[in-house]
């Protein structure tokens, strides 16, 4: 994050300086309002979660009292919860890998600019222009019980295999997933293909020079240079799979069938506004929070440069 | 952070890297893995694909159709389906809400984010600095997390269920990003012509407003390109805090409600009511495309 704080020093002679600091005084009060704002909606709330999840508030409208610990005890001894740091584990661990991973490779191909590539930059793009309620009604429809992938199956003979697939209990979880993936996949791989892009092709062509090949430019040379870059984008990924599912989950499944897809973060949204208990909602945040930090600070050991 | 690349207007840039491409170009690029590789793309991309031209023509096509000939476009209801979604869901109103309050929000971003852009590109103490560092850290902030206490903030203010607290809580939540890369497009502005503009008597507003605001037009359009795609797709936040009242609902909370609580029983009006709502972020980038990719990959580390 460095790279975008670093202010370029202005050099100027002994007087003109102090002058210009003089004259630079009041200057910052333009950033203010946009500050305080700013501070106003985002930390403000973010604070008030550490209060209210100490509280036991059954309804927006009902009053709200502190009960010191019991939040948390509840929580260490809620089957629920067991289930959903299951689930989003198995979300976070099988979904982040495989968008890191193919977002790069994607990345490098784009790079390659074979035939095509600009169309196909232009298809990657789409993910990131569909809203989460319209990627989520139309994945309930292609998932649906005659929807997209059963005619499709239909059509070549394969209908047995049609189930309705956010409602299997067996394949909610990796439709979800897949979902993850395939809003995740397309627009990373765009970024890296910029990142990759400002690369000086005379490193590749001195790889090539000593034979090597385009797995080996990929990951022995191309990633070295973009670790950094990798690391950001692996943990803004995290973060966004970790705290935003609840929204991908409230359109496709609700957490069902039973508990087959539900997450922490949905719990929170559940208890939130489904069956409200809003101090408890908070105290589920309050772990997403923790494991968010937890696991910056991780993928910050991983990728940290080891030159 | 490298996204963050240097302001360049696309119509100048854009022959460039074409030229160079094709003198880079190399014989026998086709290795096994690369063609392997091809394949694996192009089956992605048509996942990617594949869904929304069966999404087109389902909103064109009766439910009975959708499921006999569920690739061939038969165009068989014409245009039944939107008629019918766009009644069904108010669509009309719906589209005036998600456009105020898009419009408002995208105004009030801006009249935040110029004049803090500008105090921090020129500002050189240590406050600016840790101005920055605050702002470089909302990208960190999933906005998920806090929206239980807005909620909470909401009621607390009075302005449960209405618009006008989302004109509040968007342009606050893009301040950073905003804030961060207007700095560095007036970070490129040469102190020369404000020092010059200065010394003809100009004052702070008169500087800003006709020295900095015509030389970062290409930043304002980024940062309005990218606001514009997140502010009319918010979906969550919109949900709890404005609500399903049809008259204040927004085009975003309007289509799910087409799910009840049994599933989606008629595709075809699914699938019409999703193509309405796509169509508008769709239209805007077929016109601004490659301006809208960049503002994309600039504005990347939006968490």
């Amino acid at each position: 994050m460095t790279a975008i704080l670093d202010t370029p020093v202005v050099a100027r002679a002994g007087g003109g300086r102090k002058r210009a600091r003089r004259r630079d005084r009041g200057l910052i009060l333009f950033a203010l309002p946009s500050l305080v704002w700013y501070l106003i909606f985002t930390i403000g709330p973010l604070g008030a979660m550490f209060v209210v999840a100490f509280m036991d508030w059954a309804g927006l409208a009902a009053p709200a009292s502190f009960n010191g610990m019991e939040n948390v005890d509840r929580l260490l001894h809620d089957d629920r919860i067991l289930t959903a740091s299951k689930n989003t584990a198995v979300h976070l661990f099988v979904s982040l890998p495989v968008i890191m991973v193919g977002a790069f490779m994607l990345g490098y191909f784009l790079n390659l600019k074979l035939p095509g590539h600009r169309i196909l930059r232009v298809i990657m793009f789409v993910p990131a222009l569909i809203s989460l309620s319209a990627m989520g009604m139309l994945f309930v429809a292609v998932l649906g019980p005659t929807g997209l992938v059963n005619s499709a199956l239909d059509q070549v003979g394969l209908g047995d295999h049609a189930t309705a697939w956010l409602a299997d209990p067996t394949w909610a979880m990796p439709s979800l997933i897949l979902v993850t993936i395939w809003s995740g996949l397309g627009f990373t791989g765009i970024l890296f293909a910029a990142r990759l892009s400002a690369i000086d092709g005379e490193i590749y062509a001195a790889a090539e020079l000593d034979g090597a090949n385009h797995w080996q430019k990929m990951w022995r040379v191309a990633y070295p240079i973009c670790r950094d870059y990798f690391g950001v984008l692996t943990m803004l990924q995290y973060l966004w799979t970790l705290f935003g599912s609840a929204g991908m989950v409230l359109l496709l499944t609700r957490g069902g069938p039973g508990e087959s897809t539900s997450t922490l973060s949905w719990l929170v949204y559940r208890f939130g506004f489904r069956s409200p208990e809003v101090g408890y909602s908070q105290t589920i945040g309050l772990v997403l929070f923790v494991l968010g930090i937890v696991g910056l600070v991780i993928i910050r050991r991983v990728f940290r440069a080891r030159y | 952070m490298a996204v963050i690349s240097q302001p360049t207007t696309v119509d100048k840039a854009a022959p460039a890297p074409a030229a160079r491409r094709r003198r880079r170009k190399g014989p026998s690029r086709f290795t096994p893995g690369i063609a392997g590789s091809y394949v694996l793309v192009l089956i992605y991309a048509v996942t990617l694909v594949l869904p929304l031209y069966w999404l087109f023509i389902s909103a064109f096509k009766s439910q009975l159709d959708a499921v006999d000939a569920p690739f061939s476009p038969t165009f068989s209801s014409g245009f039944d389906n939107i008629r019918d979604v766009w009644r069904l869901l108010d669509m009309g109103d719906a589209m005036l809400s998600s456009l105020y309050i898009t419009a408002a929000s995208l105004a009030v971003t801006l009249v935040a984010a110029v004049p803090a852009a500008y105090a921090l590109a020129r500002s050189q103490g240590r406050i600016a600095t840790v101005f920055e560092r605050i702002y470089a850290l909302g990208f960190l902030i999933p906005g998920f997390a806090a929206l239980v206490p807005t909620l909470l903030l909401a009621i607390k203010i009075d302005m449960f269920h209405t618009q006008e607290f989302m004109i509040l809580y968007l342009p606050a939540s893009a301040q950073p990003l905003a804030v961060i890369l207007l700095t560095q497009f007036m970070r490129t502005v040469p102190q020369e012509l404000e020092e010059s503009a200065t010394i003809d008597g100009a004052g702070r507003f008169r500087v800003l407003r006709s020295v900095y605001l015509p030389l970062t037009i290409p930043g304002i359009a980024t940062i309005t390109i990218l606001n514009f795609i997140s502010f009319w797709n918010d979906y969550l936040y919109t949900l709890v805090i404005v609500g399903a009242n049809p008259h204040l609902r927004t085009v975003q909370v309007a289509l799910p409600t087409l799910q009840g609580n049994q599933g989606i029983t008629d595709y075809a009006l699914v699938c019409a009511g999703t193509l309405i709502s796509v169509l508008p972020v769709f239209v805007v980038y077929a016109v601004l495309n490659r301006r809208m990719e960049n503002a994309l990959v600039q504005g990347a580390l939006k968490g």
